[in-house]
């Protein structure tokens, strides 16, 4: 699998304490990775930092080979990688609009928005909510939405941040389907979660993330004896 | 007592009757403050929205300065743009004194300060997850602003309806830059200022009706965006 995205040298510091130090960060071609941690080790910063929504103190990116500077990096990123919320904010509109919301901003036609967002539908399977306001569905629901609108621009990486924390099991199974459905669409998907047990199926690897440093943990294996091999 | 009531009636009078002279204080009003509050608006959201969501020195001394600024009485404001649009001012080659510019400036520099400190407060209880979202899925930064914007529709509308609110009704800045010239600058406060004192009383009544009128509608409207606001959030 060709790489996509490479961090070297990633830092970041959070009030004078230094939160990340992560000498290496591969994501490859249709890989789906497993970023697991405990809550508050910095998992949803490093993703915020992949998405360029936040800056790092220093590193160096490359981008298919070409290194690149941070500022630019970030604009490659905004068009090619997408971060979901653990908790994915929908905009106070209908169904389709929330859908259709990024395609407008690449300002394509009308024609074309409309059967782009009805193929997002059918493949979510929401077509029945396009009429709703987004604001008044379910949690699974609006999972659903998000991920057709993420989908819907085709992007390299997807980066999911706690995808079915606080979901009832029926919208994990859902949810667990659709990364399944994606991956095998060829998006490579970064997930961070504290359970890793319950998307291992999902992953092809397994990175921890402990006191700032990443670390490759072999996948199969319970979080209690994990193989901790340095990264990068 | 039978004045008053002989005024009152004379006041629904001129009212409904199409009377001109009223109809075009009233119509001055209006032209002058709506004029003002769409100058104002646009670049008191950019104002706010920066105070919310940029951090560098002296932003809070900023934000406490404009809520600070909502309390200048409207006179030191008209004395303000008096001096500088007077003859000896730096603006005085304009000869603006007297005009509905002069009047246009006044209101804005009083509506602005209300606009910049509301929508602040809007802008900053907004979720980060909006501009987030928006940026993840392609957006440019102007366009993130305009979801933003509509995202706290409720809160901003309710800005406007205060700043307007509070430029319609005040007397002491149109009285010293308008000059309260019949048919051109006269605006309702003032009118009502001028007849009290003159003893006229109905055109001030009708005109009190009017601004009564408005500020329920006003009041009931920003109680219905509010009402929707909690509502949808």
């Amino acid at each position: 699998m060709s790489e996509i995205i490479r961090y070297s040298g990633l830092r970041k510091s959070v009030h004078g304490r230094l939160l990340l130090d992560v000498a290496a960060l591969e994501i490859h071609e249709q890989t789906c990775v497993a970023l697991s941690g405990r809550n508050g080790v910095g998992k949803s910063t490093l993703l915020r930092i992949i998405a360029g929504l936040e800056s790092p103190d220093s590193v160096t990116v490359s981008y298919q080979g070409q290194t690149m500077s941070w500022r630019r990096a970030r604009r490659k990123m905004r068009t090619h990688v997408i971060y979901l919320h653990q908790s994915p904010y929908l905009f106070d509109s209908s169904v389709t609009d929330n859908i259709a919301y990024g395609l407008r901003c690449k300002k394509l036609s009308l024609r074309e928005i409309s059967r782009r967002v009805s193929e997002a539908m059918d493949w979510a399977g929401i077509g029945h909510l396009q009429l709703r306001n987004a604001r008044e569905l379910s949690g699974g629901e609006r999972q659903r939405v998000a991920f057709a609108r993420a989908r819907i621009l085709s992007p390299r990486v997807l980066l999911l941040d706690e995808p079915t924390a606080n979901m009832d099991s029926e919208a994990r199974v859902q949810t667990y389907r659709m990364i399944k459905r994606l991956k095998d669409d060829g998006v490579s998907i970064l997930l961070a979660t504290h359970e890793f047990h319950t998307v291992a199926h999902l992953c092809d690897s397994h990175l921890s993330l402990q006191g700032g440093i990443l670390q490759q943990q072999a996948v199969g294996t319970e979080s209690a004896d994990l193989k901790v091999i340095p990264y990068g | 007592m039978d004045s008053l009531a002989a005024a009152t009636a004379e006041s629904f009078r001129l009212l409904f009757s199409g009377d001109e002279a009223l109809w075009v204080i009233i119509f001055t009003s209006f032209s002058v403050s709506v004029k003002a509050i769409l100058l104002a608006v646009p670049v008191a959201f950019v104002v706010a929205f920066l105070l919310a969501h940029l951090r560098y020195p002296g932003r809070r001394t900023m934000v406490a300065g404009f809520n600070a600024m909502q309390s200048i009485p409207a006179v030191v404001v008209g004395l303000t743009v008096y001096l500088v649009f007077s003859r000896s001012g730096p603006l005085g080659d304009l000869k603006l004194l007297f005009t509905h510019t002069s009047m246009v400036v006044g209101q804005v520099l009083l509506s602005f300060p209300l606009l910049v400190a509301l929508s602040h407060a809007a802008f900053q209880a907004a979720d980060r997850r909006v501009w987030e979202t928006s940026v993840t899925l392609g957006a440019t930064p102007q366009r993130a602003f305009l979801t933003l914007i509509h995202e706290v529709r409720f809160g901003l509308v309710a800005a406007v309806i205060a700043g307007f609110g509070r430029i319609i009704a005040e007397v002491g800045c149109s009285m010293m830059v308008g000059g309260n010239i019949l048919g051109y600058t006269r605006n309702i406060p003032t009118a009502i200022a001028l007849e009290t004192t003159k003893g006229e009383f109905a055109q001030a009544i009708a005109l009190g009706m009017v601004l009564l009128t408005l500020a329920l509608l006003l009041n009931g409207l920003l109680a219905f965006i509010q009402g929707r606001g909690v509502m949808s959030s």
